[in-house]
């Protein structure tokens, strides 16, 4: 069937020199508007389209006209199947040069990184029992959102043990975190979206790996206060960018604004042992004595002092709080509350013995709650798969609670983030 | 004879340093400067898939007397751009007949089997919308 996309001009580049390419149709007819359409009136439209792409310098209708009609040249016809190139498997130089090399071909977050030389692979490597060269997953600079019949946008990447563990080297990771790594590594989970959302991924570790590796989940538990927290999102980021063929700007990212968290990601080790309630892993049906990792994506986290309803009293209801922050979050992702351990157990004294009484608490409607107009107007589909009573989440109930920090002060953070995937670290070792 | 010795030593050093000897570790000094040990490090790239070519569908002789189906993929302000893209071709190709359609599914990415079993069996070509 002949047809023609219409995309507005600022994603020509990915289009062009990606998304036609991996379709198999690097010729295809595309036209390309004044962008943005979103937010434009009719009158506003009418001229963009009576006017000449920002791209071909054709006048729109007359383009698309044409597109529709014009023969197809040989090569919009052709067959056949190309092996893409990636290039040497090693690089020799000097240091400097090679730092240099890296950043120059966007192997790299643009920040030094140790250079990944046989030895110091062959040492990372020491981290797992799995053959270097088994496959471990395939990555997509997006995944697609939980559903039926949803077509993939972007072509699948795979990537070996061996590859994971280049990237862990030149993270900054040890050895001993390359179970965690490979646990993630074998969702295909990207750590950089290419949505132009500028989302931010998270990982939540729960069991004996989080002492094994030395995570912190003590004071400062989602900063750069232990090699472990610091480097494990940054090698996620590196397979992401090298394996994954993800974060590369014009073509598979396309974050507006951006967002620091894609630095490092979100990385929350539990503190499950000053938690009131079953650590998150054994909530999805893990033993307590598995090491876990739970995938989480979104906008990130801040801190819950940043909200209007979260105010200094001597007296605090932080349950009735965490609901009203609940309440008003987007509801693409839902909520995830990541709470300090002293405010966790103020919320279990105000009646919550479980995590998944507090779930139903939160997600039961609050008084006078309509449902935020962008989720009518984006998803009318979704709101005949509803729960009846329940709040209206896009992708279903999203409220997720964590328990990490120190117990210095009554301080709690919060995010549109989902997590959806638990997987086995110790199945990595 | 102590140049030759030294343009000797140099040319040892050299070749060390170009064949990667691992026996050399850090900077090397020769005639006074300091050079740079040259080592070999791993890519870290992964393993992109084949692409299969695929022909584009053939063109139409004429829109004059066809269906083409405006396809909103329910992005915001596309059902305006597609209204107008209508408008246009009742203005300016009346001969054309147009059909707007919202693709189902449940998101943008989404598909919509009954949408493109209509299209196949009504269409005579298609323009897929999108606002940003």
């Amino acid at each position: 069937m002949p047809t023609v996309p219409l995309i507005i001009s600022e994603f020509y580049e990915q289009v062009k020199t990606h998304h036609t390419i991996q379709k198999g149709m690097p010729g295809l007819r595309v036209t390309y508007l004044i962008p943005p359409v979103w937010g434009k009136t009719a009158e506003q439209v009418r001229k963009d389209i009576v006017g000449k792409s920002p791209v071909s310098g054709e006048v729109v209708m007359q383009e698309i006209v044409e597109n529709l009609t014009k023969p197809l040249t040989a090569e919009e016809r052709k067959t056949g199947t190309i092996k893409p190139s990636t290039g040497p498997d090693r690089f020799t130089d000097t240091p400097d040069n090679l730092q240099r090399m890296f950043m120059e071909k966007r192997m790299t977050d643009y920040m030094p990184i140790i250079l990944p030389t046989e030895e110091k692979v062959a040492n990372m490597l020491k981290g797992t029992s799995h053959d270097p060269d088994a496959i471990v997953g395939k990555m997509a600079a997006h995944t697609a959102m939980p559903g039926e019949n949803n077509v993939e946008i972007f072509e699948h990447w795979s990537y070996t043990v061996r590859t994971v563990a280049i990237n862990a080297v030149m993270a900054g990771c040890r050895p001993e975190y390359m179970p965690v790594l490979l646990a993630v590594a074998s969702t295909g989970k990207e750590a950089i979206s290419v949505s132009d959302n500028s989302f931010t991924e998270g990982l939540i570790i729960n069991g004996p790996i989080r002492d094994e590796i030395g995570l912190n989940y003590g004071i400062g538990a989602m900063g750069p206060f232990s090699q472990a927290n610091s480097t494990l999102g940054r090698a996620w980021n590196l397979l992401s960018i090298n394996a994954g063929n993800c974060g590369r700007v014009g073509t598979t990212y396309m974050g507006v604004v951006g967002n620091p968290m894609n630095w490092n990601n979100v990385i929350i080790a539990e503190n499950e042992e000053e938690s009131p309630w079953k650590p998150l892993h054994v909530r999805k049906g893990f033993k307590s004595s598995d090491s876990v990792v739970m995938l989480c994506e979104g906008w990130g986290v801040l801190s819950a002092k940043n909200s209007r309803y979260s105010v200094w009293e001597k007296e605090m209801d932080f349950s009735g709080t965490l609901k009203k922050i609940v309440a008003d979050q987007d509801r693409l992702f839902g909520t995830l509350a990541v709470l300090s351990p002293p405010v966790a157990n103020f919320i279990k004294e105000e009646g919550f013995d479980t995590i998944e009484k507090l779930i139903e608490f939160l997600a039961e409607p609050a008084e006078g709650m309509k449902m935020p107009p962008k989720a009518k107007m984006m998803l009318p589909q979704a709101k005949g798969k509803l729960p009846q009573g329940k709040m209206p989440f896009f992708m279903g109930p999203q409220i997720e609670i964590v328990v990490t920090g120190g117990s210095n002060n009554n301080y709690w953070s919060y995010g549109g983030m989902a997590c959806r995937q638990s997987v086995s670290i110790d199945d990595w070792r | 004879m102590s140049k030759r010795w030294l343009i000797s030593v140099f040319a040892v050093v050299v070749f060390c340093l170009s064949s990667g000897n691992p026996v050399l570790h850090g900077p090397v000094k020769v005639l006074g400067q300091d050079i740079e040990q040259k080592i070999t490090v791993l890519s870290p790239i992964g393993m992109p898939p084949e692409i299969q070519l695929k022909p584009m569908a053939p063109r139409l002789d004429t829109l004059e007397g066809k269906t083409v189906y405006l396809v909103n993929d329910g992005y915001l302000g596309t059902d305006i751009l597609l209204g107008e893209m209508r408008a246009w071709f009742q203005a300016n190709m009346p001969g054309v007949d147009t059909v707007y359609k919202v693709k189902g599914g449940g998101g943008f990415a989404a598909e919509d089997p009954a949408l493109w079993a209509e299209i196949k069996e009504k269409a005579d070509a298609v323009v897929m919308g999108m606002g940003h």
